[in-house]
């Protein structure tokens, strides 16, 4: 069996930073954090036992740039590295390049990432495996004239993807024949400028679908579980905004079936390391292969709230080639739980981002309460990276009191300084169709359509407007009284000191 | 007796004040409240409403008449008005300085990747008006009320702080 890791190098800033230093920490592991010129004073450096320098605020120069954090992990003496999420955690080429330096890295293998990072080879892969994928086509050096009819057998809505593609970049829904050329120039050249790789592949637009995935495992010795499914339906701009688990419509046949698959395909791509398997679930419960992501979930919380598995711990195991210590009978699924990602952003002005300086911040507590936050008072939010600040993670013994727990732990939070999406997750707990489970991708968009939420009964907005009045009181009611008053207080205080210090020495009980 | 006109979310309440040794007797449109206040520092303080307890963090907002109150994990803009300067105010038929916006500020830093006005066009509430990329995101900064562009004062590519003036309105 391989050597125990003692020192892992965390390549990456923010929530994920804390998340994984927690994890090495709970196992006595020394925690190496890296940081750029603008978070010198963040939360993660913070927390770790190490850190170091490695560069200019722009990602490209400092959580980006390769030599760097090798160079870090080196003079830190790091047996290990993991990646986080985005950054490198999903670039097999840094991956190789850890393992060239007889560095480990806590991920899959480099040429797994870069198989399942491709989706057309990706999609391939989970056909072979007799996985169901969304019917689709892909139309490497057609002309627009094959393509267009490859579309027609397909059957509109269309969606153009890109190959190379993930977050939006390059997708472009089809409804009708007469929009198919254009879409398929911008998704090609929006694709070949996010990506450098212009390919693009046609799949059947899927109405009102639901975002399901199943989280893998998978050690060096052949052997995968699933531990259950994650619900992320709710979504804006093809981004995740609140996750759960268990899916309120999730059945134990279907989950056996979805885990079933997302083990075969895992098997399939020789996977090693936790991982996740995304589908797309119909409105008639059937469930389609999207892709897989070959790191650490940003939702990963919510599944080992659930199941009691810390999933950083297993993949410290696996990286340092244990196997697996659970079989598949050994999941459980423990109640509910509800993740809601906190940005810094204001959903009044079309969710954009909102810098600046945490004034006040401070994070819920209580039963079944968890928050991940990367942030801490006074910190500045900077504007050169994903302005997410926190997770607040809430688990209840069913999902109805989960939603109650989640509900109460938001209006816990006190932050000022900057504008959160806090309010917006308030209004979506409060919404009817969410309470019944009655999800789908498009759920914010039909419910939320120009993001207006009201989330503030009268009341609540008198009880505003006191505190409003009264502060315009005060400040009126001290400058009349004039700053004098406050001096002499502050003059006579001093001076009953500097009389009582006076005794005190002329009397020589010192 | 200080009384206000304080707008908060479309809604007007009309606000007395008084200070008094054993505290603060406030009505709000006639009716008596019972307040408790305790102040934790400069902007935050415990606020008691007929004993509903709130957590409150008020702050100005650049102008003397408008604050912002973070409360309930929320922020809540408010105006608050000397009550008889608004009654005034409103028999002249004027807005309050601090809703008629004269300038759009850029909210945060960025690269200003449109300009989608210019000079002299009369804008509606909400219509685009620049296009400003910041965190790797498109941003679209709308009008914040009816009226017409008196000056614009950056061009496409132009870098922006927080807080710069990008328009004025008239």
């Amino acid at each position: 069996m391989a050597a125990k890791i003692k020192k892992i190098l965390i390549a990456n800033r923010g929530e994920i930073a804390v998340r994984i230093i927690r994890g090495c920490r709970d196992l006595r592991i020394d925690a190496v954090a890296v940081y750029s010129d603008c978070d010198k004073s963040a939360y993660h450096v913070r927390l770790a036992d190490e850190a170091h320098h490695i560069g200019p605020s722009p990602s490209a120069e400092s959580y980006l740039a390769q030599d760097k954090i090798i160079d870090a992990a080196k003079r830190a003496g790091a047996d290990a590295i993991h990646p986080g999420y985005g950054f490198l955690a999903e670039n097999a080429e840094f991956a190789q390049r850890c393992i060239d330096e007889k560095i480990i890295f806590i991920g899959p293998k480099p040429e797994t990432i870069t198989l399942l990072g491709d989706k057309l080879q990706a999609r391939a892969k989970a056909l072979e495996a007799g996985l169901p994928v969304v019917p689709g086509e892909t139309i490497e050096g057609d002309d627009l004239k094959s393509s267009i009819a490859k579309a027609d057998a397909i059957g509109y809505p269309i969606l153009i993807k890109a190959a190379a593609g993930g977050g939006g970049k390059g997708m472009r829904v089809v409804h009708e024949p007469a929009q198919f050329d254009d879409a398929l120039q911008r998704a090609s050249s929006e694709a070949t400028s996010a990506f450098g790789d212009g390919r693009v592949y046609l799949e059947k637009y899927l109405e009102r679908p639901r975002h399901i995935e199943i989280q893998i495992l998978c050690d060096q010795h052949g052997n995968a579980i699933h531990l259950n499914e994650r619900e992320c339906s709710i979504q804006r701009r093809h981004q995740k905004v609140i996750e759960e688990s268990p899916s309120p419509v999730m059945t134990p046949p279907l989950r056996q079936r979805m885990g079933a698959a997302a083990v075969d395909i895992a098997r399939k791509t020789g996977y090693v390391g936790a991982g996740t398997v995304e589908f797309m679930v119909a409105e008639d419960m059937s469930f389609y292969f999207l892709e897989v992501n070959t790191r650490l979930q940003v939702e990963h919380p919510v599944t080992e709230m659930v199941t009691g598995i810390d999933l950083v711990k297993e993949q410290i195991a696996i990286a340092e080639g244990e196997p697996l210590r659970y079989r598949q009978e050994d999941i459980k699924l423990d109640g509910h739980a509800i993740e809601c990602r906190i940005y810094a952003e204001d959903p009044q002005q079309g969710f954009t981002p909102s810098t600046g300086r945490l004034n006040h911040y401070r994070i819920p507590a209580g039963p079944g309460v968890r928050v991940d936050s990367g942030v801490v008072i006074f910190n500045e939010i900077p504007i050169f990276y994903d302005p997410m600040i926190a997770k607040l993670v809430v688990w209840g013994s069913d999902r109805a009191e989960a939603i109650n727990r989640t509900r109460r732990a938001l209006q816990e939070y006190r932050v000022s300084g900057l504008k959160t999406t806090i309010g917006f997750h308030l209004a979506v707990l409060e919404n009817d169709r969410f309470a019944k489970g009655e999800l789908s991708t498009s759920f914010l968009s039909e419910e939320f359509p120009d993001n207006k939420y009201e989330i503030l009964d009268d009341d609540i907005l008198r009880c505003a407007a006191i505190a409003a009045a009264l502060n315009k009181f005060t400040h009126e009611r001290k400058i009349s009284l004039g700053p004098k008053r406050t001096d002499r207080e502050d003059t006579s205080q001093w001076s009953a000191v500097h009389r009582r210090q006076r005794l005190r020495w002329f009397g020589g009980s010192r | 007796m200080p009384r206000y006109l304080v707008k908060v979310e479309g809604h007007e309440y009309d606000v007395e004040v008084q200070y008094r040794a054993d505290g603060y007797a406030v009505t709000v449109d006639g009716s008596p409240v019972r307040i408790s206040t305790h102040e934790l520092n400069d902007t935050r303080s415990v606020l008691l409403v007929d004993d509903r307890s709130f957590e409150v963090d008020v702050r100005s907002n650049g102008h003397d008449e408008s604050r912002v109150v973070f409360m309930l994990g929320v922020e809540i803009a408010a105006e608050v008005e000397q009550y008889h300067l608004a009654q005034l105010r409103k028999r002249a038929g004027i807005a309050t300085e601090a809703s008629a916006q004269k300038v759009l500020r850029a909210p945060m830093p960025g690269l200003i990747l449109e300009v989608k006005i210019a000079e002299g066009a009369a804008v509606a509430k909400d219509d685009p008006l620049i296009v400003i990329e910041a965190m790797k995101m498109e941003n679209v900064l709308k009008a914040p009320a009816d009226g017409t562009v008196k000056t614009v004062s950056v061009t496409k590519g132009a870098s922006v702080e927080k807080g710069d003036v990008l328009m004025e309105f008239e």
